[in-house]
Formats: structure tokens, sequence, C-alpha cells
């Protein structure tokens, strides 16, 4: 593959790989790989195998660990309804928190590619929120949803909708999508720049083409700017998915999973049932931890096959 | 060459970490302590002076405290106990028995000078015959009301501080007709305010023994009596009794709502009220001539014990089984403990204590309420505990869920909450 | 056909304009949506509480700069402020550092077991935290390393191997193998190569992740909420956390609060946004 000319000293030090710089001694792999590898077995590895072992144990404070079978997971899928609820929720906020990230995420940087004024101090600005920790997010909503002086309930009232005001993060029916409102808020911007980097990565030839073909605008989008960001949807759509299928802290900062479990996720029952509640028993919550492990696995496998085909139907 | 540069980097990125690690003092012992109430002024000074005066007694002993509001302190000690750490002495409360269970806390028994706690307040604590926790805290449940809405609402407080059940739905409905929140009470944050008129109204039907059965579990929630009650509170709740904002609405937030903004007619609480109403107003107290008023909680029809009212423990401390230092962590909960400390207590929180105190006379600008609060302590037949100290698992979450938060929230009916109830802590 | 392009024939400017229009109005009202918050919470923290609840969107009446000063001395926020600093420096320097030798080594050589070096390390991107959170606690009391910074820092960068390496490999895959080879020819040690070029030209996509890594790292909460439990090695968002606990009914003084945590990285980013989003935009994400 590539030219071969004969250098006696470099041969002499590099006697295993010789002149092909696609390959490196054991010596270079070892000293390149060793360190992650090593804090990969002992702080991600491990953990993950502990996990799946804590699972069929119940393991409390000050106790040996008691081996239970499958009692833990016979107990989640049979008869603990919070479970449900919380996989319900998290099913929810995943789904359609992923679709609002992508599109809006798509549309505020093709407002920003098409010539927006101020493009510069739109796009410092409309990435500030993802700076954010959630703790200062959550806190900040939290007030914006005041029922008293919230803004959310002021703007209505101002604008003569007063009877819409609610308990934004009090009322079960509106918890999920308040808390939901605040996630996207959030990171919006964040998506915004990943698009807005694909998009200025587009040959401008294709698009100056289009131009030329009096194509409009909308129908340029349509038929030639999504589908070369097809890669780029794709990739934000799985790893958004997958963050919020994880998703804990804005919402155990905002609402701790309430009211009445009506925006409890998976997560804030995995650490509820670990930290918070009076069992202290590490066992159970590890089977929950394992089990939506394996449906995450199960999502992300479905998701990009069924992304794969349609590429395939398409093109 | 490179790669020694690498390892050295490596060596001092991981260098910095190690340095970052603090190393504990030599030989002086510093005990360290994890208590709620940082946003209580009052109960904050009595704390710290009682570090003060263990630190000028033992110059080689110094008291870390660290102050937190309850739900981040909870959240602390349920990582760091089961980790076997965390701080030497902590806070508790008698219904934390999960602690006891575990084995996170020392027992007392030998560690204590026992003689300055009320035997009734030390009798919380015991669990299998040992002693747990040293109480501090002793309250009862009263309704604060603001006497000058009262009055405009033209009612008047019977001479025995006590509407019946018909008087108090009148009134809550007046109120509302008046536009004014009749009942300044939040769950957002805690498990238990939702439910004082539920349960306050369950021990006046039920009397103090059948009122103990419901709890542990031998008296059915369908029993009439107990239908009644609920009855009686969902109409509470459907006439508005309670603020739109109920679910989200936190504790510190209820006594701001009920003393200044919007204001609201009562206020349902323990009597340690007082810790965040009796602060500067800037820092979210009552206002300086603000009409506070102490009532009863109202009689219930063909009640069994009327006179009854709930009176426990609240604040505790208690001894980290882990802690290596448990004799000097039993000094600093003796020094909060003594006769002097008691009734600095009363003279400067306004509120019971489980510590020996003779306070015969009160200064200071809240001696009238702490009168009128002794006032309606006459002839009170106490049932000592509340339903959170009596409960386990999965009634104990179920109460939490259902009679804290989501019946009073008007979210289920009767029958569903009844059912909750019963499917929860019934045992048959 | 749809009526934007029927309008095309007119090109040019003046076509151009009607639809800046709906544009700029969107983009105003989004960059009040985005922003607006901040600021509320900005003006808030000049105020005092009973301001605030008098007419919580007022603009501040007096200015009261000595909030802060309470905020400051009153609080642990100059524990939290360094515990964060070390914490996260120390993570993204070696995360920077590590990540970066394994890419190269994805990137460039082919060896045996290439695959499964790769499979294990990228594994790391579909582990929910939540899967490792529980173990973790008793594997690092095990380690003796519960409640320290060091323990802390070692699971951060364990956890964001993954996503740095992703980003970091493709990077590197497209520098060109020419320049490779003729290091090599050069004489250039694996090493060497790795140190001398990989590095240089990949700076655009160490850049992004150590921006990445850093707005994360410094952002975290669950690992340190259960791997912290003392107030001395909390880091800022569990700072700002018991900060808030603890001042509950003071809206002024929380905002306060959370201005001093905020305001750093709003001013590290007022300089720097434009390199960094840059940086992001520069490929390295997509």
């Amino acid at each position: 593959m590539t030219e071969r000319a004969p250098c006696g000293r470099a041969a002499k030090r590099f006697p295993p790989g010789g002149l092909d710089a696609r390959r490196a001694s054991r010596a270079t792999l070892i000293i390149l790989l060793a360190p992650a590898l090593l804090l990969y077995a002992a702080f991600m590895l491990y953990p993950v195998l502990r996990t799946f072992w804590n699972s069929v144990h119940t393991i409390k404070p000050n106790n040996v660990p008691a081996f239970v079978g499958l009692d833990n997971f016979r107990e989640l899928l049979g008869h603990d309804w919070v479970f449900w609820k919380a996989v319900g929720n998290t099913a929810i906020f995943a789904i359609v928190a992923t679709i609002a990230d992508v599109l809006g995420g798509l549309l505020l940087a093709l407002a920003l590619f098409s010539g927006a004024p101020f493009v510069r101090f739109l796009r410092v600005v409309w990435f500030t929120p993802v700076l954010m920790s959630y703790v200062v997010v959550g806190i900040i909503w939290v007030w914006i949803y005041d029922y008293d002086w919230g803004l959310a309930n002021v703007i209505l009232r101002a604008i003569g909708l007063g009877s819409l005001e609610q308990s934004w993060l009090g009322d079960p029916h509106t918890a999920l999508w308040s808390v939901m409102a605040t996630h996207i808020w959030k990171w919006l911007g964040f998506n915004m720049i990943i698009f807005l980097a694909a998009l200025y990565a587009l040959p401008a030839d294709v698009l100056g083409a289009a131009e030329l073909d009096n194509c409009g605008w909308f129908a340029k989008l349509i038929h030639i700017i999504i589908p070369m960001l097809r890669p780029t949807i794709l990739n934000l759509t799985v790893l958004s998915f997958v963050g919020k299928m994880m998703i804990f802290d804005l919402v155990w900062i905002m609402t701790g999973g309430g009211p009445l479990w009506s925006t409890e996720t998976v997560s804030t029952y995995v650490y509820k049932r670990a930290f918070d509640w009076n069992t202290f028993d590490l066992g159970y919550p590890s089977a929950i931890a394992v089990l939506w492990f394996l449906i995450i696995l199960a999502f992300i496998f479905g998701l990009t096959q069924i992304m794969r085909q349609r590429d395939r139907l398409e093109f | 060459m490179i790669t020694r540069k690498l390892a050295a980097a490596l060596l001092v990125a991981t260098g910095l970490g190690w340095a970052a690690v603090p190393k504990a003092q030599a030989e002086d012992v510093t005990i360290n302590v994890w208590t709620h109430e940082a946003d209580e002024d009052a109960k904050v000074a009595f704390r710290e002076l009682a570090a003060k005066n263990l630190e000028a007694a033992h110059p080689d002993v110094h008291v870390k405290i660290t102050w937190y509001e309850k739900n981040p302190l909870l959240a602390a000690l349920k990582t760091a106990l089961p980790a076997g750490q965390g701080p030497d002495v902590l806070y508790v409360e008698p219904d934390w028995t999960e602690y006891v269970e575990a084995g996170y806390l020392a027992p007392l028994d030998d560690l204590i000078d026992w003689n300055n706690i009320e035997p009734w307040a030390r009798a919380v604590w015991v669990v299998n015959g040992k002693t747990y926790g040293v109480p501090q805290e002793a309250y009862t449940n009263e309704i604060y009301y603001n006497k000058d809405l009262l009055k405009k609402l033209g009612v008047e407080l019977p001479a025995n501080a006590q509407f019946t059940q018909s008087q108090f739905l009148d009134l809550v409905k007046k109120a509302k007709a008046a536009g004014i929140t009749p009942i300044a009470q939040g769950v957002g944050d805690r498990p238990f305010p939702g439910a004082y008129i539920l349960g306050e109204a369950l021990l006046r039907k039920l009397g103090k023994d059948d009122y103990r059965k419901l709890w542990t579990g031998s008296l059915s929630f369908e029993d009439p009596r107990v239908v009644d009650v609920f009855k009686w509170t969902k109409e509470l709740v459907d006439a508005g009794a309670y603020p739109k904002n109920f679910m989200t609405l936190k504790l510190g937030e209820s006594h701001y709502y009920f003393y200044t903004k919007p204001g609201a007619l009562m206020l349902p609480m323990g009597s340690w009220y007082t810790g965040r109403a009796f602060v500067p107003e800037d820092k979210g107290g009552q206002p300086k001539d603000f009409p506070l008023g102490v009532m009863q909680y109202p009689a219930m029809d063909g009640g069994a014990c009327n006179q009854c009212k709930t009176s426990a423990v609240g604040a505790s401390f208690a001894i980290n089984s882990a802690s290596k230092h448990k004799d000097i962590a039993a000094e600093f909960i003796n020094a909060m403990s003594t006769p002097e400390m008691g009734k600095r207590w009363i003279e400067t929180v306004y509120l019971q204590t489980g510590i020996k105190a003779d306070v015969k006379s009160f200064s200071g600008p809240y001696a009238a309420y702490f009168t009128e609060l002794m006032e309606r302590q006459k002839g009170a037949d106490y049932f000592i505990g509340g339903p959170r100290d009596l409960t386990r698992g999965e009634c104990k979450d179920s109460f939490a869920q259902v009679m804290n938060s989501a019946f009073p929230g008007g979210l289920l009916s009767v029958d569903q909450a009844i059912k909750m109830m019963n499917t929860a802590c019934f045992k048959g | 056909m749809n009526p934007l392009s029927a309008a095309k024939p007119f090109a040019g400017k003046s076509v151009a304009y009607p639809r800046r229009a709906p544009l700029a109005a969107f983009a105003l009202i989004y960059t009040i949506v985005s922003g607006g918050p901040f600021l509320w919470v900005a003006m808030m923290s000049l105020r005092t509480t009973p301001e605030i609840f008098a007419s919580p969107y007022a603009l501040p009446s007096s200015i009261h700069w000595e909030k802060f000063v309470d905020a400051w001395t009153k609080s642990n926020y100059g524990t939290y402020f360094w515990n964060s600093t070390i914490v996260v420096v120390t993570a993204v320097a070696l995360l920077t550092i590590i990540g970066a030798m394994v890419a190269h080594c994805l990137a460039r050589y082919r060896f045996r077991g290439n695959r499964v070096v790769r499979f294990i390390v990228l594994s790391g991107l579909i582990l929910p935290p939540q899967l490792m959170i529980l173990s973790l606690f008793q594997i690092l009391l095990e380690y003796r390393l519960y409640n320290t910074l060091t323990g802390l820092i070692i699971v951060y960068v364990a956890g964001h191997l993954a996503i740095t390496v992703y980003i970091l490999e493709g990077f590197f895959a497209q520098i060109p193998q020419d320049l490779f080879d003729a290091a090599r020819l050069d004489g250039y040690s694996d090493l060497e190569i790795f140190w001398r070029i990989t590095l240089p030209i990949g700076v655009p996509a160490l850049f992004t992740t150590v921006t990445l890594n850093f707005i994360i790292l410094w952002n975290e909460f669950l690992y340190a909420v259960v791997l912290l439990t003392e107030d001395d090695k909390r880091t800022l968002p569990l700072g700002i956390m018991h900060f808030m606990g603890n001042h509950q009914l003071d809206v002024g003084m929380v905002a306060t609060g959370l201005m001093i945590a905020i305001g750093p990285v709003i001013l590290l980013y007022a300089f720097f946004s434009e390199t960094m989003i840059k940086g992001m935009t520069a490929g390295a994400v997509r």
C-alpha cells in the first residue's frame, strides 16, 4: 500500500513492524493500550459483572450477601408496579424528547444555516443552556414552574389564558411533560451545534447545483439536505435516545419522581431502592439495572436495524 | 524519553488527585456532627453553643457541625452509613426506624447521662430494651391560624379553642368563598404534613387504643368510623381547603404562604412551627405583628376522645455505630442536654423539649405565643407518636403517598384511598 | 410545487427578505427562551428575597452586591470550586492522554485483538451509569477510594473513555496515512509518531473532547452524590444543592448562589465560545 524505500537504520530500529506504519511493536501497543484497558477492567467491566452478581443476591449492610436466584427478577416482573410505571415514563420520555431534540436541533441549525441575522451571536446564546449543570437548570425551572410566581403561569395570566394555569410539577398529568420540556430546552443547543457542523460540511457543489435547478428551499431541505444528514441524524437519535433511557439528574432535582410516581424513571427508582428506601438492599436495585440494561441493548439494536433498513429501502 | 514524559505527566496528574485528599489531624479529636434544620436560626445557635461549651471544657476536642436540610441529610446518611462512614453524631427522628434495624446506631444506654432526659421521651427511642436516640425536641400537633382573618370571616373560636367537625367544614367553605386559602399546606418535600387534619381526626374519632390498632395493622380502614373521617376530609378537600400547589409546596414555603404571601387562614403543623416562623422577616420568618393564634384540631362527631392530641419527639441525636469516638460523641450530646440548655431551648426556640427543663416564667418577644401554646395543652390527653413512628414498610410508604399526598391532593376517592391503605396496612 | 419554490423566479434578495422576517422573529424568540432564564436569575441575584416576592420580574431597584459576599462567606463555595477544579482538570487531562493513546492505536495500527479492544472500549458508550453505580459504591469502598476525590476522578475517567475514544478515533482515522509512512521513513519511533504527528494534527478533535468532557464532568451529579459524602469533598453541583437546601425560603440568596456557581462558566464561555463552538463544528463530533 505504501512505498517501501530501503532504509536500513529505521528497519534495524523497528524489526517487528519494519517500515509498515500500520504495524506497531507489541511494546508500543502495550504502552498505549494498557492504561485504558486496566482502568476498564477495574472500573467498568468488574463493576458490570459485580452488578450482575448482585442482581441474584440480597445484599444488606452488615450481612453476608444471600443468594436468592431469580427472586429479584420475579418480584420485579411480576409484582413491582412502580417499576412498570417507571418503565412507561422513561419510554415516553425517551421517545418524545428524542424526537423533539433531534427535530428541534435540526430546526435551529437550519435557521442559522439559512442566514438568520447575527449568526455568531445566536450560536453562542443558543448553546448556553448546554453548559449549565442539571442542578442549576433544575432549580431555575422549578421556579419557572412555580404556581404563584413562576414565569409559566405569569405569562399565561398576562396573555389572558389564566384559566390554563397549572401546578406544573404538582399535577401528575403535567409533571412529566414539564420536566421533559426543561430537558429539551437544555439539550437543543447541543444538537444544533452537531447539525450545524454537519451542514457546514455538506459539499457546496451539491447545494449549488440544487440552487441552479431552481429548487425551492423547502424542496432542497427534503430532497437533498436531510438525506445527506442521515448519518448525523442516526447518530444523534441513538445517542440522544440512550441518554434519555438513563435520565436521572434532572428528574431527581425537579420532582424526585413525584407526584404519585408520575415522573418516576427507571434510574430514579434504582437510586431510590438503593439509597432512599429503608431496606438498604443493593441486590434488588441491581436487578432493575441489569434488566433495564438488557432492554436498552435490545432497543439500540432494534433502532439501528430499523434505520439501516430504511437506508437500504430508499437508496 | 517520550514514554518517560508521558509517565511523568500521568504521575503528576494522579498525584494532584492524591494531594487533594486532606490528611486527618493527628492528636486532637474532631467530632463530626451532621444535623438537619440548617434554616432554623434558633436551633443552629443552640447546637453551635453546645459545641462551643464542649470545646471550652475540652481543648483537645473539636466539634465540626455540618448543617443540612432534611432531604439532603437523608440522602447523605443513606449512602454514608451503609459505607461504614459518616459522622460521629447524627440528627435522627423517631420514625427513622430503619437506621436502628440496620444496626447503624450505637446503643446509648451506658453512654448518655439519662438523668437529664424526660423518661417518656426516652421511651420513644427504646427498641428491644436498648435506647438509640437522645430526644431534644418535643412537640404537639396544633392548628396555627391568623386571628385577623378569622375575625374578618365573622367566626369566633369557641372557648375551648376547638371547632366541631361541621363548624370546621363551614369555616373552610367561608374562607374559600372570601377568596382566602383555608389551609396553607404542602407536601412538596415531606411525607407527612398533608395528613395532619386526617390523622388528628382519626385519633379523636377512634380514641387512643383503636388509633394505635389502625396503624399497627389490627384495625381495618374499612371500619365505619374511619370511613366517616375520610368522608369528612374529602368534603374539606372538595371545598378547596388546600392550595392549588399543594403537591409541590414545600414545608418552608407553606409557612411563608401562611403568614406572608398570599396568606392563608390556617396552617396545621407541629409546634416546631416556631423554628421557621420566628426568624427575621427577610429570612422567611413571619411578620413582626402577625396575629398568630393556636387552635385545637376539630372535635369529631361521636369522637371517642376529642381531648386527645398527638405529642411526639422530633429532633433527636444518635451516635454512629461506626464512630471511633463514641464516648466523646456522647459528651457532645450530653452538652446539648443539660437542664440549662433545656431552659435555653424553650426560651429561644419557643418549643417543648425532651430535656428536663424547669421553666416557670417566659420572657422574650414571643412569650405570649408560648403562653397560648401552653394554654392549648390544658386537659389534653396525649397520644405519643405519629403515624410514621408506628408504621413500617409498605404501610409507611402508602401513608406518605395516599394519606399525605394523593387523597388530600384530590386525586383519589374515599373508596380508593381506603382500599389502598387497607391493602398496605391491615393485617387482618 | 410548493409555494416557496413558486416564488423563486424573482430570485435574489428581493425574495430572500420576506422570508427573513419570520426567521428573525423565530431567532429572537428562541434567544429569549434560551437566554432569558439566566438573565432572570442574574437579576434576582442582585435583589433581596422580599423584593423578589413583591415583584419577581422587576429590574433591580438598588443593586445588592453585598449578597455575593454574603453567599460566599456563609457557604463552602471556595472548597466546592477547588474540588471541582481538581477533579475535572485531572480527569480531563487523563482522559485526553489515555483516550488519545487508545484512539491512535485503533485508528492507526493493524494488530490482533484490534476489534476486541475496540468493542470493549466502545461498549462504554451504552453502559448505563446506573448499571455500575451500585457496584462502584461497593468496589470503591473495598479499594478504600470511597469518599475520595481520587476515586471520583478514576470513575470519571473510566466512564468517559468511550466517548473520548469514539470522537478521537473518528478524527485520527482521517489523518492521511502518507504522513505516518513518511515519518516512519524518517526514523520516528511509534511513540514519537503519536507524540509528534497524531497529537498535533489532532488538536481540533482533542479540543472537542476536552471541551465536551469538561462540560459534562463539571456538571456531573449522579456519581458525585453517591460516591462523596463529606461536605469538604463536595463538588460544585452537590455544593449548589446543599446551598439551596439550606436557604430554601431565601430565593434571592439561592439565586446569588446560582450566579456564583455559573459565573465562571459563563465567563469562560464568553471568552472561548467562538473557539469552542468552532472546535465542535470543525467536524470532530459529527
